[in-house]
């Protein structure tokens, strides 16, 4: 038969050996859901665009193998994971404290983002320049959307790294900065996976 | 979740990033893609190519997911891994689902691409051509 324990002044309604209240992890972990959920808007896109490359969508106009470079597309490749490497040794230097050698990893991070943003550019605004705009076909309107979409995230991490940049400069390594670094540092790395997926299924496959 | 640490910078997934883990996931997936894109100079079969890539492609993911988010089953980053093991089936059923109902309507509601003619239906007007002046090329929906 169970014994009840009446509740005294001794008793505690808690571990007092548990974890204090890790902020950074919290706020790390929170962001991490949101870009899984930001995934998700990335798979839908994915999903129409499989649905839209379609003969029946090209509306006589040209399909993925017309549209693509793989070559131009392995360049860019080349350039975003060149960022991410940049913008993740920068994290290492945040492991020392070392402010100029993180903001030398952002810049330099900027600078392979905005190549890869050039690049991607040129190729719309070629597209749009030949006359398969958008509004030529279903396919192209899918294959715009997607492309901007990425090229729209990658646009606001530029902005978010400048942001750091005058917050690193201004506090220093606070709490605060060091969690939106480590979120910043996520983010970026995801626009790089996606990027690779986009060049798997877009470019390659797209160029068969 | 890592404990608290009274100096931001002793943070676990601070603690965690390594020169030689970010340049070596660097590398494996610079090489996987420029492998995949290589094997579009191949000409394989398109269920072969498609393989090719698909497999080159998870290798440059899972290097990614393992080396720059640094996942794994630590106490600083179970939380994250589990999550996205249990939101990769929603990417496979959200697109997969879709391709699969719209490629069962397209069989069912549109005209065929070229050179496929169905009974009843007359051949297209341009040949190499779509029945909608597009021309015709694999895709996941055929």
């Amino acid at each position: 038969m169970a014994t009840m324990t009446k509740a005294g002044p001794d008793t505690r309604l808690w571990n007092p050996e548990a974890d204090e209240h890790d902020s950074i992890s919290a706020r790390t972990f929170g962001f991490w859901l949101y870009m899984l959920s930001d995934a998700l808007i990335f798979t839908g896109l994915f999903a129409s665009y499989a649905v839209l490359s379609t003969p029946m969508n090209l509306a006589g106009g040209p399909g993925p193998a017309q549209v693509v470079n793989i070559t131009e597309g392995f360049w860019q490749t080349l350039l975003i994971l060149g960022s991410v490497l940049s913008y993740s040794l920068a994290s290492v230097a945040l492991k020392a404290g070392n402010k100029g050698g993180v903001a030398l990893g952002i810049v330099v991070a900027m600078g392979f983002a905005a190549a890869f943003l050039g690049f991607g550019l040129h190729d719309l605004g070629g597209l749009m320049a030949a006359g398969n705009g958008p509004d030529r076909s279903a396919y192209l309107s899918m294959f715009f959307t997607l492309i901007a979409t990425h090229g729209l995230h990658m646009i606001f991490g530029l902005l978010w790294m400048l942001v750091m940049l005058v917050q690193i400069a201004r506090f220093g390594f606070t709490a605060d900065v060091v969690a939106r670094l480590l979120n910043l540092r996520m983010f970026w790395q995801f626009q790089a996976t996606v990027w690779v997926l986009i060049y798997a299924y877009v470019y390659l496959m797209g160029a068969y | 979740m890592s404990t608290h640490h009274a100096n931001p910078l002793d943070h676990a997934e601070i603690r965690q990033g390594t020169v030689l883990r970010y340049i070596v996931a660097f590398i494996i997936s610079a090489l996987c893609m420029g492998a995949a894109m290589l094997a579009v100079q191949l000409k394989l079969p398109f269920l072969h190519y498609a393989a090719l890539v698909v497999a080159l492609t998870l290798i440059a993911l899972l290097s990614q997911a393992a080396l720059f988010f640094g996942l794994d089953i630590s106490r600083a980053q179970i939380w994250k891994s589990v999550s996205l093991v249990l939101t990769v089936p929603l990417f496979i059923i959200s697109v997969g689902l879709t391709v699969w109902a719209f490629s069962s309507l397209y069989e069912r509601t549109m005209l065929p691409p070229s050179g496929v003619t169905q009974p009843g239906m007359s051949a297209p007007a341009v040949p190499g051509m779509g029945p909608m002046g597009a021309p015709s090329q694999p895709t996941l929906l055929q």
